[in-house]
């Protein structure tokens, strides 16, 4: 079991980044879009975007950090 | 051959699946010191601390040392950062009382910034936001910054008003609470810091792996003949990472202050 520790730990970080590779997708998708609609409100859907990228990104760092733990 | 032993030699691959380090503590410590002053340690982290810090306070001085009224390119520069933090950041989220926090936010996006690019620097190569300590110094800061905010505008109904949101159904408001909760005084630091630590770790880990073997197929040239040219591809790559790099460390310093803004400004206007 001991020698496997760091293939499941591997493993766990590749589930970890299913989840905010999706996530990241969408927001994105959603960001241009309203960009493409509205772009006087460019800058506003920008920084929403950035912040909505670091909320989901948290997720898979965390599982990137829980690897070196493992 | 020696370069390829040197390599191998770190972990036994017949005995292990992957290679990794034998714990994390060296993802939180720097374990040479160059020099120490009783128990303190005088790392090469804390001397590149300590450039980073000089290398701000310098370039703020020289360019604003003399304001002119058409600044120079340097002071264009420094003006435009200045100017971003300022508008985009401190006023554009916190509002027109944001002018209060503009020197704590400027001062860590500069120095986040300085820490950053120094994974970038030829020669130093090491970015110091990647030690678990100064992200999470950082935070505690900013979390300092905004429990206090909060304490000073709401009174203890800013907690209250986390653990009892009035906007929530009366049934669900405990679970609602204990979620805010949790994620406003305990996840919200953690994140923040494990953002930007994880972020430079994995582009340091990304620039060493492809750089250093590309250049150790290209070393070892003397001992696999033409195979060597396997190098070529993972230095280019190398390269392109690099590039990339510099996209990441910009935005990290970026994503850090505009979150510790907006946490601020959760603590201005609770009710938001």
């Amino acid at each position: 079991m001991e020698e496997l520790k760091g293939a499941i730990a591997l493993i766990g970080y590749g589930l970890a980044a299913i989840g905010p590779g999706v996530g990241i997708g969408i927001v994105v998708g959603n960001a241009i879009q309203a960009m493409a609609r509205q772009p006087e409100a460019a800058g506003v859907a920008r920084t929403t975007m950035f912040l909505g990228i670091a909320f989901t990104e948290a997720l898979a760092l965390i599982g990137f950090v829980l690897f070196f733990i493992a | 051959m020696d370069v390829l032993i040197w390599a191998s030699e770190a972990c036994d691959t017949a005995k292990e699946i992957i290679c990794k380090p034998e714990n994390v503590v060296e993802l939180f410590e720097h374990k040479e010191a160059l020099f120490s002053i009783g128990p303190f340690d005088f790392t090469r982290t804390v001397f590149l601390i300590f450039l980073a810090t000089l290398i701000v306070v310098a370039s703020l001085y020289v360019a604003f040392r003399k304001p002119k009224i058409v600044p120079g390119k340097f002071g264009v520069v420094m003006e435009s950062l200045v100017g971003f933090v300022r508008d985009d950041v401190a006023k554009g989220t916190i509002g027109p009382e944001g002018g209060r926090y503009v020197p704590y936010l400027l001062t860590i996006f500069l120095f986040i910034l300085v820490g950053n690019l120094f994974e970038l620097t030829p020669l130093v190569n090491f970015p110091i936001t990647s030690r678990m300590a100064i992200p999470a110094m950082l935070s505690v800061f900013t979390w300092l910054i905004f429990v206090i905010v909060g304490f000073a505008k709401n009174g203890f109904g800013y907690v209250w008003g986390i653990m009892w949101p009035k906007s929530v159904p009366i049934a669900l408001r405990w679970l609602v609470g204990l979620i805010e909760f949790v994620s406003t005084f305990l996840l919200r630091p953690l994140t923040l810091a494990v953002r930007l630590f994880a972020n430079l770790v994995a582009g340091h880990l990304m620039l060493t792996l492809l750089l250093g073997s590309g250049w150790l197929f290209f070393a070892s040239v003397g001992d696999i003949g033409l195979r060597s040219i396997i190098g070529l591809p993972w230095f280019a790559f190398g390269l392109l990472i690099f590039v990339f790099e510099f996209v990441v460390a910009v935005l990290q310093a970026y994503i850090f202050t505009l979150l510790s803004a907006v946490y601020i400004q959760t603590s201005v206007h609770p009710e938001h």
